[in-house]
Formats: structure tokens, sequence, C-alpha cells
């Protein structure tokens, strides 16, 4: 009897912690456990964390140089190098690739023959030394992850310049990566201080902002950017130009954000408890501090994150149409830029394998999003 | 035979994030054609979600037990309607031969349309007749529930009504469809005093001219009072006493029934204090054992009440407790 | 002789409605209202949806502007127009007189913690100086509202609708105020709750020596905690007594009619109902003379052109209404 006792106490005890934990959740904490039930979601979290690592440390993961520094003058558009253990002659602990040649053959027309020496090994080496870099833009480094003893590894294949695709895959992810957030975080701070103004103060304010938010979101993108694409100099710097590129899309996608904002605010404002607060003599400032703010961040910071694939898909259509980033800077629609020739769709098909590693970030992000939004709403069906 | 819905052991309990939520919990009645029952409740009773089940009309996580048994008795035979699948079928308990109005009546017309459209539409989907002969019967109805100038207001929207007028709107088109159960969930709570007044004299009106069985869903014991003949009152989920109208509420035998009624201020004794039920419901996430009012009862019967869900019993003339303070073995202890 | 703590005179409070930059329709929510409101005193103010209860008790506050006349607040230590405060004389009135809402979920923010939400008053106002001075002041004034400890660290959606609307009282008893305006405080809660808030109200004022003006359309909440009660009608006051005489026999075919119409727990007693016939007129299109006078079964041709003023008969008793003497004659005693 005894027993039973003590293991109901201690249920009841678990119990009670759950429960006072739940009592006791802040906002935030709420959220994050509800976001933490949803299994696309979490996924999509756990995907987007290793994408952004991985572009994070591109420099050290990738074997080479993306530029054409570090391109590989004898394996032009030479198809992906997949690791083995073993082959016909017996398997090995380390991984490696088979060695390729290649001569140009009357028989193809001059074309690169690849032939593939079986008998060679290259065995994959770890943490090697390899092109220099500069982690993050200023930790100087030349470890690479892997790399070959001899000769190079392409696992994605290269181009027709011979720069390995696995790399500039990475790469290009971490640059989609700044320019979006760079775009967003233009587009957010713009979007917080009109659509923070309209939305406060209401009445005539709210209503001129409303026409300008309008006009500038009727204004069609392409043709505004080829426009300024025109404006900008041909001699800017690859960082120069990624500067001025995230900018652009950060002003063009304010309106967007700042009517979500201006909405969340206006129907915010009109809450019993900012009432509460302003009949206490509460000023503006403290109202908008500890009430207002509060109250939308959990839906800014989902609007955030569905914001961050139309930057990426922006930033990739105009790189791909030649008016956004150019090399040596790659992102996908550089990248892109390649592989626009029938030759490539019918023989060089690993140029397309990025396209893959885009579709997963921007799905990643959507899902993320989508997730936050409904773990976001904790309380829209409390109540009675 | 006279009885127009039988429920049977409904246990309802609804998939959350925090878990399994027993909304209701066992609850079985009865209702005759023709008889107005006054379901009674505060918050977390359960009342409404018993009154959505007599329609089905429960969300998709709702998790009925396999007890639950609802049957109603239509001109065509009874109904199972928890068994109920097909929008063809269930088209017999929404809006057929049982209709719900609400608390809110801006809330079940839709803002864009007319309230004509709204009530003709309702007419053609569950009878076959013109839609001349629908706007007709539904301008008839219109004003025999007092609106005046029906025939202009069939074509107004529903926020051009006042609260009162919406409301009468709103039971017009229930009734349209000549049902025989009318399901009235807290009609009258969102209504001014005086309009309420109105909207109960015409309830009463229309049950005698249209011979219906209505289920008044309210927590304000004076509008049951005014116009049930029977009550059952409802606490966390359970049906803890039902009986006539005056038995019930001139002798509660339940702890809680006594307790809602002392705390009711009374014009009648202006001097009398305030005594409220003391402590608060339960949230639904911490249903007590045993009874589930045991937390707050001030008569409690030794371990039994937080031990043992005490079952329904007749104590006189169809007025029926499911309390300890009753059972056999404490009757028999106290005599 | 008691003190009145607050007196208005000729109070009204209008809005502009559509119109747009040229016409201005103002819509009066409170119109002409005369009230004096006695220190420590229970005040009840009664109406239906319309009658500007809301708006007079909000005005009151000065939460919104008053468009003509006076309203006098003297407590002993200050002495003002509610009507003209502004600036500092403003924020030392706040201290004085707060609100309570009616609804307890959306009166308090879901993401503040129930310690936050009582000591927010005292931070905006700078009432204390210390962490630990807040902190103290929040749990004296938590344990009059009976909140414990643990309930300060919780958030609101841990709590039923009678534990916030405790909560909404302490925040409004924090700063120390003088006059609280309860507006339909009860209306949202539960019947067994509802007793429970009202013995809460009437408990701390009587420790503290408040004087509230509990704003509510239920009569029979009214009729046990108030000491004395206005009724209101479009924006008129149009019956003031004390409790107990209102009760005993009210003057104005209205207040009848008010009474009559609150269901009756004895389930014998119906049909005797008087039943008031038609619509609360719109505030925006209201009939002339008296407003009552399209659903008053007593009205005559004076009051379909002639707007009744508030009359006495000397005991503390006001009626508007032309016909009160009659009426009183004509009623079986």
């Amino acid at each position: 009897m005894s027993m039973n006792d003590t293991q109901d106490q201690r249920a009841t005890a678990l119990d009670q912690k759950a429960k006072e934990a739940y009592f006791t959740a802040s906002q935030g904490q709420l959220i994050w456990a509800r976001f933490k039930k949803q299994r696309a979601a979490m996924i999509a979290a756990v995907l987007l964390a290793a994408m952004v690592i991985s572009g994070l440390f591109a420099p050290f993961l990738s074997p080479y140089d993306p530029t054409i520094a570090g391109r590989d003058k004898d394996y032009t558009n030479g198809a992906p190098q997949i690791p083995q253990f073993c082959d016909k002659n017996g398997c090995s602990m380390r991984p490696f690739i088979h060695a390729v040649e290649r001569e140009r053959s009357l028989a193809t027309n001059f074309r690169w023959v690849t032939k593939i020496n079986e008998d060679k090994r290259l065995y994959m080496q770890f943490f090697v030394k390899g092109d220099k870099y500069k982690l993050l833009g200023f930790i100087p480094g030349s470890v690479h992850l892997f790399g070959v003893d001899e000769g190079k590894i392409h696992l994605f294949g290269t181009d027709e310049d011979g720069q390995d695709i696995f790399s500039r895959t990475l790469h290009a992810v971490w640059t989609s990566l700044k320019v979006g957030s760079i775009g967003v975080l233009i587009a957010f701070v713009l979007a917080l201080i009109i659509g923070g103004v309209a939305g406060y103060y209401g009445g005539w304010v709210d209503s001129v902002i409303q026409m300008i938010t309008d006009a500038v979101r009727t204004v069609p993108a392409i043709p505004l950017f080829m426009a300024i694409a025109a404006f900008m100099p041909p001699e800017l710097t690859a960082e120069a130009r990624f500067f001025y590129i995230s900018l652009l899309l950060g002003f063009i996608n304010w309106p967007t954000l700042a009517r979500r904002v201006r909405t969340h605010l206006l129907s915010e404002r009109n809450q019993e408890y900012v009432l509460a607060a302003e009949l206490c003599g509460a000023p503006a400032g403290h109202v908008i501090r500890r009430h207002l703010l509060p109250s939308f961040t959990s839906y800014i910071i989902v609007d955030l994150v569905i914001s961050f694939p139309y930057m990426v898909l922006s930033e990739t259509a105009l790189s791909f149409i030649g008016l956004g980033l150019k090399d040596p800077v790659s992102s996908l629609g550089v990248m892109l830029q390649k592989a626009t020739s029938a030759d490539v769709l019918l023989n060089y098909q690993w140029y397309y394998i990025p396209v893959i590693f885009f579709i997963v970030l921007v799905m990643s992000f959507v899902f993320v999003g989508d997730g936050l939004r409904d773990a976001a709403d904790p309380y829209s069906d409390q109540g009675k | 035979m006279s009885t127009l819905i039988d429920v049977q052991n409904l246990t309802l309990q609804f998939r959350t994030d925090e878990g399994l939520v027993t909304a209701v919990d066992n609850v079985s009645f009865s209702l005759d054609k023709g008889e107005v029952m006054g379901l009674v409740g505060e918050s977390g009773s359960g009342k409404s979600v018993t009154a959505k089940s007599l329609m089905h009309l429960n969300a998709s996580n709702a998790v009925y037990s396999p007890e639950s048994k609802i049957t109603l008795y239509t001109d065509t035979g009874p109904v199972d309607v928890l068994s109920l699948r097909r929008p063809s079928e269930l088209k017999i308990v929404r809006g057929g031969a049982v209709s719900m109005i609400f608390q809110e009546p801006m809330a079940s017309f839709a803002p864009a349309l007319t309230i004509g459209k709204q009530m003709v539409e309702q007419l053609q989907l569950h009878s076959d007749v013109s839609k001349t002969q629908a706007r007709n019967l539904s301008i008839e109805m219109l004003d025999r529930v007092g609106i005046s100038d029906a025939g202009k207001r069939i074509d107004q929207y529903a926020f051009e009504l006042s609260g009162g007028m919406r409301q009468r709107a709103m039971i017009a088109m229930a009734l349209s469809t000549k049902p025989k159960l009318l399901i009235a969930d807290e009609p009258t709570t969102a209504l001014d005093v005086t309009i309420q007044a109105q909207v109960i004299d015409l309830m009463k009106d229309l049950v005698d001219e249209f011979h219906m069985g209505i289920i008044f869903i309210t927590h304000d014991l004076g509008v049951v009072a005014q116009t049930a003949d029977r009550v059952n009152v409802m606490y966390l989920g359970r049906l803890i006493e039902e009986g006539p109208v005056r038995d019930v509420i001139r002798q509660p035998k339940h702890p809680y029934t006594q307790g809602l009624i002392a705390a009711l201020p009374k014009l009648e004794d202006l001097d009398a204090p305030l005594t409220p039920v003391p402590g608060d419901i339960p949230s639904p996430l911490e249903r007590p054992s045993g009874c589930v009012f045991h937390t707050r009862c001030s008569q409690i019967v030794g371990d039994m009440c937080s031990a043992k869900a005490p079952t329904e019993r007749e104590l006189d003339e169809e007025h029926k407790v499911a309390c300890h303070l009753y059972s056999d073995l404490h009757t028999e202890a106290v005599q | 002789m008691t003190d009145v703590l607050i007196r208005a005179e000729g109070l009204s409070v209008g809005f502009q409605i559509g119109g747009g930059l040229f016409r201005k329709d103002i819509l009066k929510a409170v119109n002409n209202v005369s009230v004096t409101i006695e220190k420590g005193s229970f005040f009840g103010l009664v109406g239906e949806s319309g009658s500007g209860k809301t708006t007079l008790g909000r005005a009151l506050l000065k939460a919104v502007p008053i468009t003509e006349g006076h309203a006098r607040y003297n407590d002993g230590e200050v002495d003002v127009d509610i009507a003209s405060l502004e600036g500092p004389a403003l924020k030392d009135y706040r201290k004085r007189a707060q609100l309570i809402f009616q609804d307890p979920y959306a009166a308090l923010s879901p993401r503040m913690t129930v310690r936050d939400i009582i000591a927010e008053p005292l931070e905006v106002m700078r009432l204390t100086k210390t962490r630990e001075e807040t902190d103290a002041r929040v749990r004296e004034i938590a344990a009059k509202c009976r909140l414990n400890l643990e309930h300060l660290r919780r958030f609101p959606h841990a709590f039923s609708g009678g534990q916030r609307q405790r909560i909404s009282i302490a925040r409004a008893l924090v700063s120390g105020p003088q006059f609280i305006v309860a507006d339909e405080s009860v209306a949202a809660l539960d019947v067994s709750i509802q007793a429970d808030v009202l013995n809460l109200l009437k408990q701390i004022q009587a420790d503290m020596g408040l004087t509230f003006m509990f704003i509510s359309h239920d009569l029979s909440v009214v009729a046990h905690t108030c000491d004395h009660v206005a009724v209101m009608y479009l924006g008129r006051l149009v019956e003031t007594a004390p409790t107990r005489k209102l009760f005993a026999g009210p003057r104005h075919p209205y207040t009848k009619a008010l009474f009559s119409a609150i269901p009756s727990l004895d389930p014998d007693d119906r049909g005797k109902a008087q039943k008031l016939t038609g619509e609360i007129p719109s505030p925006t299109n209201q009939p002339p003379g008296c407003k009552f006078h399209t659903r008053c079964p007593n009205a005559i041709d004076r009051c379909k052109s002639e707007e009744p003023q508030l009359e006495g008969d000397g005991s503390g008793h006001e009626v508007a209404c032309h016909r009160w003497k009659e009426l009183l004659e004509l009623t079986p005693a």
C-alpha cells in the first residue's frame, strides 16, 4: 500500500511541477513548447541550422577556393567524384577516389575523353592544408576538412572553368543567407519605423503613410532593378556590389512588413490592458516598450522568417539575369547563369545539384515560419 | 411516444496540446415533445458542448466514448445522431429537425449577405420549396417574431438591425424549417434586460404554437425559472441535478445547486449577505477525483466524496440528484 | 454632513462621428448629467446599452474628454475640476482615481507576470523608489485581494476569470486611490464567483475607506452592494435615489419597467411583468422631448416636445419625468 502511495505522491509531485511550469511559463517559453511539438517544423529547423553552420564554416568545409583562383584546370566540366571504400582491388578503411586521366581524342572531335584509372587510388585525407581563406571574413586559415593526397576531389563535379561545384554551393548558400539577412534587416528597420508610426498614431498620419506605402508597393521590381543596375558602375568591387544589392532588396520589400507592423499595432493599441497602462499616466514610450512591442514580437519574427525566402529568391533571380551579384562572388543565381546552355542540360547535369540545396533552404524557412506562426498564438483561443 | 431526444451515457473528450481533456462525463437525459428544458451551468460545465453534440457539431478533435448514444425521434423513425457521417444524413440534425440559436447573433449571420438570402438558402436546403415560396415563408416568419416591416427588413444586412432584432431574426431563421427541437445557447445573455424580457416572451409563445422541444442553455437561473418546465444542472461535465423547475429551484438538493441559488442577489431581501460558492471552478485539466464538486462542497460525507463519483438517484417525482448525501449508505447512517 | 467627493454638473460628453471634413455629427453619449457622489459611498450607475453609463464613468476618470459642464473632485487633499485637468495635475489625479475593467481576459497583459502587472502603476507613477519597496507594496495589496506569493510569479493564462478580476482589482488599488470606477466588473464572471468578488470590493471599501462608482446593467447586483443608485437612459439621468428608497418605490416609468423585466426566480411569477415594447432608440437618432417617450406607457403630448428635468422631493430621491407626481398618486400604496 505504502509503495503505491509514494508512487502516487511522486506522480502527483511531478504533475504539480509540470503544471507550475506551465503557469509560470512566459510567452516565449510557451511558443517554444508548442513549436517543439510540430515534427515538420522541427526537422526544418534542424536542416536550417545545419545550413547556417555549413555556411558559416564554408571555407573550412569546402576543399577548394570557390573562385577562379581555386579551379582545377585539368578537370573542367568534370563529373562528380563520389568517394568509395571498396573497388575491384579490395576494400580499405579510408575512403578514396579513382584518379582521372583526360586526353583529347580525335575520335570525339577533340572533346575531352575522361578515363578513370581504376588502379590508381587517391585517398581522402582530412584536415588538409589547402587554399588560404578568411573564416567569417577575418579569421585567416588554410586548413580544409578534407582533400586528397594527390590531385583534387570534386564531390559535385566542376563547371566549365574547373571550379569545384561543392565548394561553390556551400559558399553560395552562405552568400544567399547573408544577402537575405541584410535585406530582411533593412526592410525590418524601415517597416518598424514607418509601420510603427502609422499604427501608433492612426488618423491622418496613418492615411498618408498608407498611401506612400502602397505607392512603393506598386513599383514593379524587375524594371526597377534593371534601372538601378544600369546606374551601378561596373567597377564596383564584388563586396560593394553585394552590399548595394542587399540594400536594394531591403528597400523594395519593406512595404509588406510595414503593413503587417501597422496592422498588429492598430489592433494591440486598443487592447484594454494598454488602456489600463495609459490610465496610470504611462507615457507613449512606456506603452510601446512594455506592451505594444512585446505583443507583436512573435508575429514579427514569423513575418521576418517568412520573408527570408522572398529575399533569397529575389537575389537569385536578379543574379541569374545578370543584374545582381557577379563572379567571383558565388550565389545560386550566378551559378545558374552558367547552366543555361543545352550542352549543360544534356551532358553536365551536375550543374543543377545546388538547386536541391536551395529548395531545401527555402522550404526550411517556409516550414519553420509556418511552425512558428502556428505556435505563436497560444492565447488566440484562450478566454472562455 | 412523446420522447423527442434521448441522450445516453454521453462522454466527450477533446484532444488538446495538454492531453485529453474531459468536457462531458457520462451525461444522460431525455426531452419530450413540447417540453422546455433549462440546461444550467457555469464556465467549464460542458453545457454548450453537450448541446452541440446533439447536432454532431463539435470540433474534429472531439472524442466520443463508445457508450455515448444520442437518439433523435423524428417523424421517419429514430436517428442515431453520433453515427451520422455524410452531409446528406447530417442535414437532418443540422437545421432540419434540430435548429440552434446562439448567444451572439452577429456571429450566425454572414455579414455580406442579406438576411433574406440566408433564410431562403436555409429553407431551400431543408425542404422542397421554390425561391418565391421560401421568401414568402421567411417574411411570414420575420413578422411572426415581431419584426416590423418584415417585407423591407428581409433585404437588410445583419449589421443594420439592433441587437434585439438580430436575435429575433435568428430565431425566425431557426424556426423557418419547423424544427422539432430548438437548442438555444445563451440567446439572451448579450441582450439588454428589457429586450431579454421580450425575447423570452416570444420564445414561450412559439413553444405553444409550434409544439417544439427547447433546450435552453443559460447560466441565468431567473431566465430558466421563467421559461423552463425542467431544469438540468451541470458542473464540470457532469449532470448533478435534474427535475421539474419548481422542485429544483424551491428545494434544491445538490450542494452546488443550493450554493448557486444562494449566491444570487435577490431583490426581495436586500439585507441578506451575498454568499458565494467557496473556491474556484477547477480547470478542466485538473478534474477532481470522485465527485467533481467535492473540492468546494461544504457538506462532504467522509471519504466517499473524494473517492467515488456518485450516481444519479431519483428522489421523488422525477427529481434526480447525483450526490452521496442521498446515497443508500448515507441515508441509512443518518437514520 | 458627509463630504462630497465628486460633484458633476451639466456634464456632457460628445463624440464626433462620421461627417468628414465639413459636416460634424456630434453624438452625445452623456447629456447634461448632474450627480453627487459622497465620500465613502458605493454609488451604483445602472442602464442598458446606449445609456452612457460607461462613458460617464470614464469621463469622471478623464479617460474621455468632457465637452460640456463641470465635475469637481475634492478628497480633502486636492480640489480640482476634472474637465480642465492636464499636465502634472492630471498625473496626480490618476493616482487618486482608478478603473477596474469588465473583461478579465482582456484587461491583463498576457506577457507580464502578475507581479509586474500589479507593480506597473507604481513604476509608471514613480510611487516607489526601490524594487524592494515596490515588491513589498505589491505583496501587501495582493494579500488584500487574496492572491498569494506563488500567484505573483505566474502569468495570467494560469488563472480563472474570478482570479483575474482580483488581479485587476489589485492593480487598481496599488497606487492608493480614493475613487474607483468599477465598470461592469462582475458581468463577465460566473454567478458563484460574482458574489465573491462583490464581497471583496465591499471589504476593501470598508478597510481602505474608498469611494466606488459601480457601473452595471444588473439591478439585483446593484441593489445588494450600492447605497445610492442612479439610472441612466440614452445619455440622461432619469432617476436617482438611495438604494432602499429606489427599490421600494421606483418613480420613473423606465425604472419601473427595468425592475419588472428582471426574470424572477419564482416560476409561478410569470406574466406579471410590465413588458416594454419597442427598441432602445439609437444614440445617433434620439427622439425629441423626453428620450423615453417612444416606449413609455404613460407618455402624454408634453413628453414628445419638452425634456423633463430632475426634480426631487427633498429626500434625495430625484426623477426626470413630467408626470412623476401624478403617477405616484395613481400607484396603489
